[in-house]
């Protein structure tokens, strides 16, 4: 079921036929004032045709090239866009390079160098072992080990200890 | 209306030219831009009214078309199918102008300001001054009438009167009921019969 307003234009656009038109046209209540208006809307048309028709494109063949070069640029394979990138970034990656290097490379400096700084170590190294004797036996027994780098030298030192256990035995 | 796309059909049809833009070829889809590339452009001017927005949603639509043409089916006409995109991508601009202008019902008339006397206004064949000065004064009160109507309204009007595209085409290209066209048609011609009466009962 067509609305009025569909009815209308198709009247108007001269679409309506046979007993759709009739009826129609029956139904409108002022049929002068319906043809007027149809007239009207005729100028309307061939007005808009006459002046908007002529919206011409400047610069055609630029407005193609665009378009070829934006559809060209999409469909370069990935691969190469990410060599071209990589050439891109060349000396900006070099330049970070050189610089996470030299970093590096002072961190290093640093610490070899303080290594090898013995005026600042005392002569004894010592290295509290985590080993622990059994506390049922010795309870209050501790265990420590000192190095004496000069002469090559560990001492295994032991306090508390009640009995030594065999199979603590040094081999 | 004799255009590109009357001129060249003889030699290869829109549809041969889409199965080879179907597998990849790129001067075939060239040469549908060179087909519709007036036609298309013409129509967003129409209902944008700037020639560098119009330029940017052509450029835009036939990007997409390229994008998508694989899922061309053929049940319409190409030119229907383009026309599909270029009215979901003005539309969808012309929504989000409308949006970020806040408020004002599609008045276009600032940019109505910018339409340069005679520029695309005027046929390119020479016209005396006074003539070019008239036409200018009529497109602008077009444009202006045109800027009154919603973006849907703009399409289906221009889309039947500039471009003779049947109802069952329009509603295609709008992705509506041809009843909603036909309505829409209805509303749209009321409103430009009230705005622009005096210009055409002058003529």
């Amino acid at each position: 079921m067509k609305t009025f307003e569909e009815k209308w234009t198709a009247w108007l656009d001269g679409q309506l036929s046979g007993p759709e038109l009739s009826e129609f046209e029956a139904a409108l209540p002022d049929k002068a004032a319906a043809e007027a208006e149809k007239a009207e809307a005729r100028k309307l048309g061939a007005l808009l045709k006459r002046e908007l028709s002529v919206s011409a494109l400047t610069n055609e063949e630029f407005f193609s090239h665009q378009i070829r070069e934006t559809i060209r640029e999409s469909s370069v394979p990935s691969a190469d866009r990410e060599a071209r990138r990589s050439a891109w970034w060349t000396i900006p990656r070099l330049l970070w390079t050189g610089t996470a290097s030299l970093a590096v490379f002072l961190i290093f400096t640093i610490f070899v160098m303080r290594d090898k700084n013995p005026a600042e170590e005392s002569q004894y190294l010592t290295q509290i072992l985590n080993a622990r004797v059994d506390p049922v036996v010795s309870p209050n027994a501790t265990v420590s080990m000192f190095e004496v780098k000069q002469d090559r030298v560990t001492v295994l030192w032991t306090e508390g200890l009640q009995s030594l256990p065999a199979d603590y035995a040094a081999k | 209306m004799q255009t590109e796309a009357t001129l060249a059909q003889a030699d290869v049809s829109d549809l041969d030219l889409v199965t080879r833009c179907q597998a990849g070829d790129t001067e075939a889809f060239d040469e549908l831009v060179t087909r519709y590339r007036t036609r298309v452009f013409g129509m967003i001017y129409n209902m944008v009214h700037s020639e560098q927005d119009a330029w940017d949603l052509a450029q835009d639509s036939f990007l997409k078309a390229w994008k998508s043409i694989k899922r061309f089916r053929g049940r319409s006409s190409f030119y229907t199918w383009i026309y599909r995109i270029v009215m979901n991508v003005t539309i969808d601009w012309l929504r989000k102008k409308q949006v970020k202008g806040g408020g004002s019902e599609f008045d276009d008339s600032i940019q109505l300001k910018e339409v340069e006397p005679a520029s695309k206004t005027v046929p390119k064949t020479e016209a005396l001054p006074h003539e070019m000065m008239e036409r200018s004064e009529i497109r602008a009160r077009i444009d202006k009438a045109i800027a009154q109507l919603s973006p849907e309204q703009r399409a289906v009007i221009l889309m039947k009167e500039i471009e003779e595209m049947q109802y069952h085409e329009i509603a295609e290209a709008l992705g509506c009921s041809i009843g909603t066209v036909m309505s829409r048609l209805f509303y749209a011609r009321k409103k430009l019969q009230n705005l622009l009466r005096d210009v055409y009962e002058n003529i």
